[in-house]
């Protein structure tokens, strides 16, 4: 199996993609950023390192994750032929293990001590405080004070898997201050920490290292679909915060000009600035932050600007430069859903598949749902299920509990003040 | 000759240390701020830093980093920066180097060549932005547009640049060299760093512009800790401490205090 392999439209060795990516870092970050990328380079070609890796993935994560026809979801949408890839079957419950995976490694191979995330909806911040139990290493996990709070349960797993939690309290207390605080952090503690970026975004080499560590989702689709189908798919379908779980779909046939690729981004609750996360719809506007140049929401004056969606994984501003390149060359499309649509297409594939997708995953759900009816029978479409949807248990018993939820919340609170 | 360098030849007539001071532009608002320039210049400062606000300060601790929130959510827009610095001049008849310190996307949006026209036009001579550094040159081409309107955009080195590094930054180098004291954010601290002045009399030996240091001095004592081997101090945080603590009163007996020793 080839890990790591390139395509057209991979970075150069300075990290830029077309025009967007490369290092826009203050000259402390840059020492340690290009030690991280000789290192990197020389753990792809090591056969150690990739054995270690392999065995890491199968074993203790869980894949290969099983591709698996929805049958019930193709009959109801009456279009393509719909698999669904389970990366929240993985150990953590979302595709986040596999960056963190390799990552831990590297870091390891580096002979850090520390490692340090920032998390959104928390699926990154457990899985990195979860390699760092099983390699021993200490664990700071910064998260946006607003995220803190609606994801509560992955809070409190962190911290029983030994992780320091640090909200954050400044500028909009979401994933992007969180981005920040975890920058900053590495800044000042370049020797022993290191940074284990969350998603394919931030300065080179994270947006090409971050991808090759989840391409093994795309690489497995191509596999498994040859067996079950003996065919390449039509239709992939993911969703878009940073961009890991689509690139870790989208890259093993990036090449192949036929498949059509579908990101689907966060619409939020309208179209207004603050009310989605949507960076390529509309007038999408090229900007530098948090070390990289790409899409960002922002204002009149270039300041970033604040982002809503029902999921928190994908309340973010910026989106991976790679996604940034792909989307100017046209070569994925990129949609947006809102909060309402990604509610139904969490009942629905719940309703008919009993599988719970993760709010984030439920958006390309949703994207799913809107295209898959407008194709041909044979074509065949694959939907990244990145996590499962354990972790928004409060946020969607609020949504659609009714008040049945409501007092059992309530029942549970007196339970614990007596 | 660019006001920088001119200031320069001043401080080393003078054979004295220079002194550079910031302030967040419409922080608490723009007249205050307004009020604290004029002490500062009127106590004998050097060059003076003037802080456009942005939404994500990368390379600011909380103090400074609260302070560009402030600024923004009271309605600061970067055209009010290039009227101020207008007035500064026109009005208030400030003689010293005033430069901008922002974060790129702020420039990047605005337009490179834009921003730095106007900057010219209002008589800024230098730019600091702590998330630009040459790598990115081959694509943003700042540095050449900079130029080109006579502003000097200001290098930086970090304990950890190498050698080699030193020598391709020293090559475009003009004004002075920012030398981060130590690895962190900006924030006022207790101590200096024991190797700190082993890495300057690196960067000293490595680099033909004068070396100007900043990030954790906050206090006369560090000053004279690195009076040896650095040319000119960055204190940005303490004084921005001692103007909420003190008002602009305070702030001017914070400048005295670090011009004291000198
Ligand atoms: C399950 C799940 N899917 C998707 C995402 C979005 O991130 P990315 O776009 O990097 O895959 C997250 C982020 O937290 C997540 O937890």
């Amino acid at each position: 199996m080839n890990l790591f392999s390139k395509t057209q439209f991979d970075a150069d060795e300075k990290g830029y993609f077309g025009e967007f990516g490369g290092s826009y870092v203050p000259e402390l970050l840059v020492g340690v950023l290009g030690k991280l990328s000789l290192e990197y380079e020389e753990a792809k070609e090591d056969y150690k390192f990739i054995d270690e890796l392999q065995d890491l993935y199968q074993n203790y994560a869980g894949r290969p994750t099983p591709l698996y026809f929805a049958s019930r979801l193709t009959k109801e949408l009456g279009g393509a032929k719909i698999y669904l890839k389970m990366e929240g079957l993985l150990h953590t419950g979302a595709h986040k293990i596999n960056h963190c995976l390799g990552q831990a490694l590297l870091a390891k191979r580096m002979g850090k001590k520390r490692l340090i995330a920032e998390t959104g909806a928390g699926q990154h911040g457990l899985a990195t405080a979860t390699v760092a139990a099983k390699f021993g290493f200490e664990c700071t996990i910064y998260m946006g004070a607003v995220d803190y709070a609606r994801q509560r349960p992955n809070v409190f797993w962190m911290k029983q898997l030994g992780a320091k939690v640090i909200p954050v309290e400044y500028g909009t207390k979401r994933l992007k201050d969180a981005v920040m605080a975890a920058l900053q952090d590495w800044m000042s503690d370049v020797g022993d920490g290191y940074y284990l970026l969350g998603s394919a975004l931030g300065p080179h080499p994270y947006p090409s290292m971050v991808r090759d560590f989840q391409r093994i989702i795309g690489v497995e689709v191509g596999e498994q679909l040859q067996l079950q189908e003996g065919q390449k798919p039509n239709y992939l379908v993911a969703c878009v915060g940073g961009g890991s779980n689509a690139i870790g779909l989208f890259h093993n046939f990036l090449d192949d000009e036929n498949i059509k690729l579908i990101g689907v981004e966060a619409g939020g609750k309208g179209d207004k600035v603050g009310e989605n996360a949507a960076r390529l719809q509309g007038q999408p506007e090229v900007g530098v932050a948090e070390g990289y140049k790409s899409f960002f929401l922002q204002d009149s004056d270039g300041n970033i600007a604040p982002t809503h969606s029902i999921s928190a994984g994908l309340d973010y501003a910026g989106i991976g430069p790679q996604h940034a390149h792909l989307f100017q060359k046209e070569r994925v499309k990129y949609i947006s859903v809102t909060d309402e649509e990604v509610l139904q297409a969490f009942q629905k594939l719940a309703k008919t598949e009993g599988i719970f997708p993760a709010l984030e995953s439920a958006h390309a759900v949703a994207g799913a749902i809107r295209i898959a009816p407008n194709c041909q029978k044979d074509e065949i479409m694959v939907i990244n299920i990145s996590g499962r949807g354990d972790k928004d248990l409060f946020i969607i018993g609020e949504e659609l509990g009714g008040d049945s939820w409501k007092e059992y919340l309530e029942e549970r609170s007196k339970i614990i003040k007596e | 000759m660019n006001n920088i360098n001119k200031q320069y030849e001043k401080i080393k007539k003078e054979n004295r240390m220079g002194l550079m001071t910031h302030v967040v532009l419409g922080y608490p608002d723009l007249s205050t701020t307004r009020d604290a320039v004029l002490i500062m210049a009127e106590e004998g400062v050097d060059f003076i830093e003037l802080q456009i606000p942005f939404s994500d300060p990368f390379g600011d601790g909380p103090t400074i980093h609260n302070a560009n929130t402030k600024a923004l959510s009271s309605g600061f827009h970067v055209k009010d920066a290039f009227d101020f610095v207008s007035s500064l001049h026109e009005k208030d008849a400030v003689q010293i180097p005033l430069l901008f310190m922002t974060y790129y996307n702020v420039i990047f949006h605005y337009g490179i060549e834009e921003f730095c026209k106007k900057a010219e036009e209002v008589g800024i001579s230098g730019l600091i932005v702590p998330d630009y550094n040459f790598s990115a040159e081959a694509h943003d081409h700042f540095l050449e547009i900079a130029k080109k309107f006579n502003l000097i955009l200001i290098n930086f080195v970090a304990p950890d640049t190498s050698i080699k590094r030193m020598k391709k930054i020293d090559e475009d180098a003009e004004g002075f060299v920012y030398c981060f004291a130590r690895h962190g954010v900006t924030g006022a601290q207790k101590n200096i760093e024991a190797s700190l002045l082993s890495y300057l009399e690196k960067v000293k030996t490595n680099m033909s512009v004068p070396l100007a240091v900043g990030f954790g001095i906050s206090e006369a004592e560090h000053i004279l800790a690195i009076k040896v081997s650095a040319d000119i101090a960055i204190v940005g945080s303490a004084i921005l401490r001692s103007l909420e603590v003190g008002g602009v009163a305070g702030v001017r007996e914070k400048v005295r205090s670090l011009m004291e020793v000198l």
